[in-house]
């Protein structure tokens, strides 16, 4: 009978266990995995995201003057599985702990995050090529750097400029 | 005598939830809002019932699979109105990870009027309640 008042007592103390929301503030957990955030700058148009997409709610098309690509991902049909940042080789998808979906059946088709990866011109000829980003410079190059200037050179005019040298040189 | 009965419904809103071939991952979701008190779904005024005959708001979960969409349909049809449809989770509102697949019918805006959507896989509880709050406005307005 102690025991029991004693822990009666000390629940009572306590208030409430019931959570605040709607009406205050609630936890939210750091790694929530919520609606996606896309870095624009960092984005190499790999469309490694749209492959491994469970729902196949991202969607990587370039527009249609080859200026960039567009990049949009439709809520509606993602999963929040976190596959695409888990392999995004640059990270530049990130699922925030933004957790607030609901909402009404006329922003069902415009419930999207969109974002657009511009391309950059070639130093050489001037053509839109997807830019390499810096992170990804000393994977690729190694850690010397990029000597030759060929990231800044597209496909073809970067195929020309190795040639010119020797590949083995 | 009909105003007075009005402004007493506007405050509780009752709930049916209707599994359209869900995994069970919403629905479990759906009963943590309502059934256990650290969401408490109640707090809106809100009680899940047992017959769509005393429903008000209606959480339908589950990609409307082809054995059960007759009965889904037979089960809306059953419910008075006004009512007022939430689509929770990403399988009713876009068929999510099941889209174009033969053994479902998504999706759900295809067959009923939906109101809400909760998108998510399954979606917090909190979202849930975000979502049964904007129906109870929703509803509101419809009586």
């Amino acid at each position: 009978m102690g025991t029991f008042l004693k822990i009666a007592l000390k629940n009572l103390l306590k208030g409430p266990s019931t959570d605040k929301y709607p009406f205050g503030e609630t936890f939210v957990p750091e790694k929530l995995r919520g609606k996606i955030k896309h870095d624009p700058e960092k984005c190499i148009a790999c469309h490694m995201c749209e492959h491994v997409c469970a729902g196949g709610a991202i969607r990587l098309r370039e527009a249609k003057d080859g200026s960039g690509a567009d990049f949009v991902v439709w809520h509606n049909s993602c999963a929040f599985c976190g596959l695409c940042e888990h392999y995004c080789p640059t990270g530049a998808i990130h699922l925030t702990n933004d957790y607030h979906t609901a909402h009404l059946e006329k922003d069902k088709f415009s419930y999207v995050e969109r974002t657009f990866v511009k391309y950059k011109p070639c130093s050489v000829c001037g053509q839109p090529f997807i830019p390499l980003i810096p992170q990804l410079e000393e994977v690729v190059y190694g850690e010397h750097g990029d000597k030759k200037g060929l990231s800044t050179m597209c496909e073809k005019c970067r195929r020309k400029a190795v040639w010119k040298d020797g590949v083995f040189k | 005598m009909g105003d007075l009965i009005k402004n007493i419904v506007k405050k509780s809103p009752w709930i049916y939830r209707i599994n359209a071939g869900s995994c069970n991952g919403c629905d479990v979701e759906m009963a943590t809002t309502a059934l256990i008190p650290r969401y408490d779904v109640e707090r809106l005024g809100c009680k899940y019932c047992g017959s769509p005959k005393h429903a008000d708001i209606v959480l339908i979960s589950g990609p409307i699979t082809a054995v059960v969409k007759e009965k889904v349909l037979r089960v809306y049809d059953e419910i008075p109105d006004p009512k007022v449809v939430v689509a929770v989770g990403i399988c009713p509102i876009s068929g999510g990870v099941f889209r174009d697949s033969y053994a479902i019918e998504m999706p759900l805006d295809g067959y009923i009027p939906v109101d809400v959507n909760v998108p998510g896989c399954p979606p917090r509880p909190q979202a849930i309640i975000d979502g049964v709050a904007k129906a109870i406005e929703i509803w509101k307005t419809k009586l």
